[in-house]
Parts: structure tokens; C-alpha cells; sequence
């Protein structure tokens, strides 16, 4: 795959709120014009879309298609990615696949939902209802609470280390206007200690809140953006895909998961390993999939996160910052659009952008994702895609 | 840390639907009529599965048995369910469970009769059985004193 030769030429991002007061395709609708008036690119010229996954969406089997006609897009590549919040940045992927591939030229990729103020899930059809639900299963925040009891188990789990992840990511959405308006105030160590139990040991400050928004990405190949004479573009140069890790075995280590192989392939493309990343934007449904994918992707042993949690800063000005805009945590979850927060933020500081918090090495950055939660098990899809500057 | 000192509950009294069964797990369902644990076995990887699936999922091939076994097993991971929906509303604070059966599956279940002090990773369990409206029974677990 010829990642390289591809270009993000320009991201979207609308405010993150509690409950949207618009219309999803009005939000969509907003990223686009967004795009096309940073990057001087005309409507005319898109035609590739690749949508995420999208509550708001889910009802309609034809979400890409419809959404194309709302926006008046012809075009000769459409689809929705539906791997849940490892969508947004599989978009990105696929969209460097159709464009390598010669079947479009220039990519909208869009990532909006409106979960909170309109879901539209009508009877999901997965082994939910009949093996979960029955037990009182609330779905991810029980499942992490299983996952992290067992972490304790195997490897000892100590909180103040989860708890500075969590301080760090609010500081972020405290220098972050587009971040959720209720979460923008900063947090101690002990207000995530005291925090309320939701699913032991899974805090209320573990936890991600579920708002709406919308963000995207406009990708063309890398001679259009040459031709077009723009100099300022994000690559994407490493990138690996994992569902239903170890799918083939009855009992799995729930604390180990797919971003292990994702990792590996991704680091391999791109020549690189764990120590040369410069900012660290890793899906945060939880606290603790920071941490396990830490260990993942090889910053540090398995088992060991706290550890290395408490030997890094996290912040912005730090060693390794991590998800600089709050993260989903932090900022808010626009529904499974949320991958797209860490995503554009990931695009946004290589761009050098990133204003109050701005991260002095830009020389890449390194963007995960997490999609969906299997019955006993961590998690479906991991992706790791990791992006330069183009240098 | 008093929210860990509220008493656990079960949620034997908690009015479920009974779930909706799949053509392919409709052989679990019935044998719980009768309070039997069924579990599928792919004869060609001589190993069990759980949920049920449509094929095996080591070797993908449809041609699978069902097995009773005793369902005992040892707690593989735990968590307190404390936020919830209807109809468990009021029941919370209460046990999710993942077992490990001795068959090699993990089930993820409600326990009864076991206390806070009493709940470990390791822990033996034994199947109890809860009814439900259609006359099929929900697996749970109980401590295996």
C-alpha cells in the first residue's frame, strides 16, 4: 500500500456539544464548506466520500448514498466504514487505498453523529441480546470493568497512574474551544480517585461522555496536492488493521488486544518504533485502553503501564503528549464519530496549528483506534495509523 | 470507599425477557427447560465453544455437537454493575461475571449467594438456574462451597 503518496491537505472539526441542536447532515454540511474554503479545492473536484459509522446513521442502509445526494456530491467512490470508533481513522486508510488505487482522486472523509440528540439503532443484530442483555450487561462500561479487574489480577493496578492520564487529558480540554463545554475544567488526581464507581473498578472519570459533533478530512493524491502547489499536508505512513483479535480461541487475555499486530505492522510501514513517536493520540473510550495500548505498541513491556505512566509527562509541553485536545475523554464522544477527535488532532498539531498547545515535535504522530466490544473479550477492531508532516 | 460496603444483590427477582434464540442456538435454549447446560464441541478441533455459533470457530465447519457438561468452572474476571437500565433498575449493585468452565469457555453470567467478601478471581462456582416466563432458564452461578 502507497500510503505516502497520498495527502491530508485539510481537516474540519465542529464544536463538541451535549446534545446537537442541528441536524447531522447540517453539521456534515458545515465540515465540507469548512474543507473546501481551507484548502481552495472546489465541490466539483471530490469524488470519493468515506463516511464512519454513525448512530444517527445507523437505520438507514444506505447512509453514504444518502448523505452524498443531501450534499449534492457525484462521485466515483461511496461507502461507510462501519468498524465503530475505529472508523474515522479506517476512512483514512481506505481513502488512501481508493486514491492509490486510481478510482477517485480526491476524498471527502466525514465523520459526524448526533448520538445524543438522535440515535437510531432499531434492533442491533449481534449476539448482544441474546447472551449479554440478559445478565444487566450496560455494554463497554461493564466490559472494561471486567477487563480492568482482570488486569489487576494478572499485573496489579494502580490508580494515581490512570488518574495523571486522565488529569493530563482534561488540561488539554481546558486549552481546546471546540472541546465539550462541561468537561473544560481542570480535574486533580483525587477527584478521579473519588470519582463515582460505575463499574468497579471503572470510574465516572474513566469514562468517556457521549455528546454529538462532527469532523473530517479532505485527502487527494500527493501529485494533486504538488500540482496545486500546497506545501502544507499531513501523510499518512504507517498503518495496521486488526479485527477480532485471536477470534479462533475460546478464552483470550482480555488485557492483551489487537493493537499488538496493528502496532507492529503500522511501525514496520513506516519504519519507526515506539521510542521515535512524537505525540501519542490513542482512542480513549477509557482510561485504561491508554494504558494497554502503551503496552501494545511497545513503549513499554506488557504489564508494566503504570509504570511508565508515572516515569513520562503526558501534557502538551511533555515527553509524550497525549491526546492534546482532551481526547474523547475529555473533549466529549461525538458518538462513533468520536475517533475523529484524535484524529484531527493528530493532523491538526502536525500541521502546526495546535495554537495554546501546540507540541514542539511535530515530526509525527501516531493515531489509534477502538472499535466495538465482543462478548468476553477486550475489543473487535484496533487500528494504529502513524502521520508526518510533509517534510 | 462506602459504595463498596453496599450490600451486593442478585437479580433473581429482575423481570427479563427471555432472549430471542438464533436457529443455530435453539438446542441451548430448550435444554434449559430441562436445566441442562448444552455446550457446542467441534468434533474436528476437539474443542468446545461458547456462544453458540453458526460454525466452528476454529475450523469453520457446521457440523457440530452439542455436549452437557456440569457447568462448573472458577471466576475468570468480575465487575459491579452499578448503573442500569430497565429492567434491572433497583436491583444494582450487582455482580457481572466472566466463568471459565472446565470445558474451556469463558460465560459471562449474574451470580447469587455469594457476598463481597466472598467474590475472587479463582473462584469456584457452580450453575443455578434462573427461571424464566417461557419455561427456558438463564444460567447463573453460585459459589461451589
Amino acid at each position: 500500500m502507497a500510503m505516502h503518496d497520498v495527502a491530508v491537505v485539510g481537516y474540519a472539526e465542529t464544536k463538541i456539544v451535549e446534545k446537537a441542536d442541528r441536524d447531522i447532515w447540517e453539521l456534515q454540511a458545515d465540515i465540507l464548506e469548512s474543507l473546501l474554503e481551507k484548502t481552495g479545492f472546489e465541490k466539483n473536484e471530490i469524488d470519493g466520500l468515506i463516511l464512519s459509522s454513525s448512530m444517527t446513521g445507523a437505520g438507514n442502509a444506505f447512509w453514504s448514498q444518502t448523505t452524498a445526494d443531501q450534499l449534492a456530491l457525484e462521485l466515483d467512490f461511496c461507502q461507510t466504514v462501519d468498524i465503530g470508533g475505529c472508523s474515522p481513522t479506517g476512512a483514512l486508510a481506505r481513502a488512501c487505498m481508493a486514491i492509490d488505487a486510481g478510482m477517485c482522486t480526491t476524498v471527502l472523509c466525514l465523520y459526524a453523529d448526533t448520538q445524543a440528540s438522535e440515535a437510531n439503532r432499531q434492533r442491533p443484530r449481534s449476539a448482544f441480546g441474546e447472551w449479554q442483555q440478559p445478565t444487566g450487561y450496560l455494554g463497554p462500561p461493564a466490559a472494561f470493568g471486567l477487563l480492568s479487574k482482570r488486569y489487576e489480577h494478572q499485573f496489579g493496578l494502580d490508580f494515581s497512574a490512570l488518574a495523571k492520564l486522565a488529569v493530563a487529558q482534561r488540561g488539554h480540554a481546558v486549552l481546546n474551544d471546540l472541546a465539550c463545554e462541561k468537561l473544560r475544567k481542570p480535574i486533580t488526581i483525587d477527584d478521579y480517585l473519588n470519582s463515582r464507581m460505575i463499574a468497579d473498578p471503572v470510574r465516572l472519570l474513566d469514562s468517556v461522555m457521549v455528546c454529538d459533533g462532527a469532523s473530517g478530512l479532505l485527502v487527494t493524491s500527493k501529485k494533486n496536492a504538488e500540482k496545486r502547489g500546497i506545501a502544507k499536508c499531513v501523510v499518512p505512513v504507517g498503518y495496521g488493521e486488526r479485527t477480532n483479535y485471536r477470534a479462533r480461541d475460546n478464552i483470550v487475555d482480555i488485557t492483551e488486544t489487537g493493537h499488538l499486530p496493528a502496532g507492529a505492522r503500522a511501525f514496520a510501514q513506516a519504519g519507526l518504533k515506539a521510542s521515535d513517536i512524537a505525540s501519542f493520540h490513542p482512542y480513549d473510550d477509557f482510561i485504561i485502553a491508554i494504558m494497554l495500548q502503551l503496552e501494545m505498541l511497545g513503549f513499554c513491556k506488557h504489564g508494566q503501564g503504570c509504570d511508565f505512566i508515572h516515569a513520562h509527562d503526558f501534557t502538551h509541553t511533555g515527553d509524550l503528549p497525549l491526546n492534546t485536545g482532551g481526547g474523547q475523554i475529555s473533549a466529549g464522544q461525538a458518538g462513533l464519530a468520536g475517533g475523529g477527535t484524535n484524529l484531527i488532532e493528530a493532523v491538526r498539531q502536525l500541521f502546526g496549528e495546535g495554537g495554546k498547545r501546540q507540541v514542539k515535535n511535530t515530526k509525527n504522530a501516531l493515531v489509534t483506534g477502538i472499535g466495538g466490544i465482543p462478548y468476553g473479550r477486550n475489543w473487535q477492531s484496533s487500528v494504529v495509523m502513524i502521520l508526518t508532516p510533509n517534510a | 470507599m462506602s459504595a463498596q460496603q453496599d450490600a451486593i444483590k442478585d437479580t433473581l427477582a429482575v423481570k427479563r425477557e427471555p432472549p430471542q434464540w438464533r436457529t443455530f442456538s435453539k438446542t441451548y435454549w430448550d435444554a434449559t427447560r430441562e436445566k441442562k447446560l448444552l455446550l457446542q464441541y467441534d468434533p474436528r478441533a476437539k474443542r468446545y465453544q461458547h456462544y453458540p455459533r453458526p460454525a466452528g470457530i476454529v475450523t469453520g465447519h457446521r457440523a457440530l455437537e452439542w455436549r452437557e457438561v456440569t457447568g462448573k468452572g472458577e471466576i475468570f474476571s468480575y465487575t459491579i454493575a452499578r448503573l442500569t437500565r430497565e429492567p434491572f433498575a433497583g436491583h444494582e449493585p450487582f455482580f457481572l461475571v466472566l466463568v471459565t468452565l472446565d470445558e474451556g469457555v469463558n460465560v459471562m453470567a449474574n451470580m447469587v449467594s455469594c457476598g463481597m467478601d466472598d467474590m475472587k478471581i479463582g473462584l469456584r462456582v457452580r450453575p443455578h438456574w434462573a427461571p424464566l416466563s417461557n419455561g427456558t432458564h438463564l444460567l447463573m452461578f453460585e459459589p461451589d462451597r
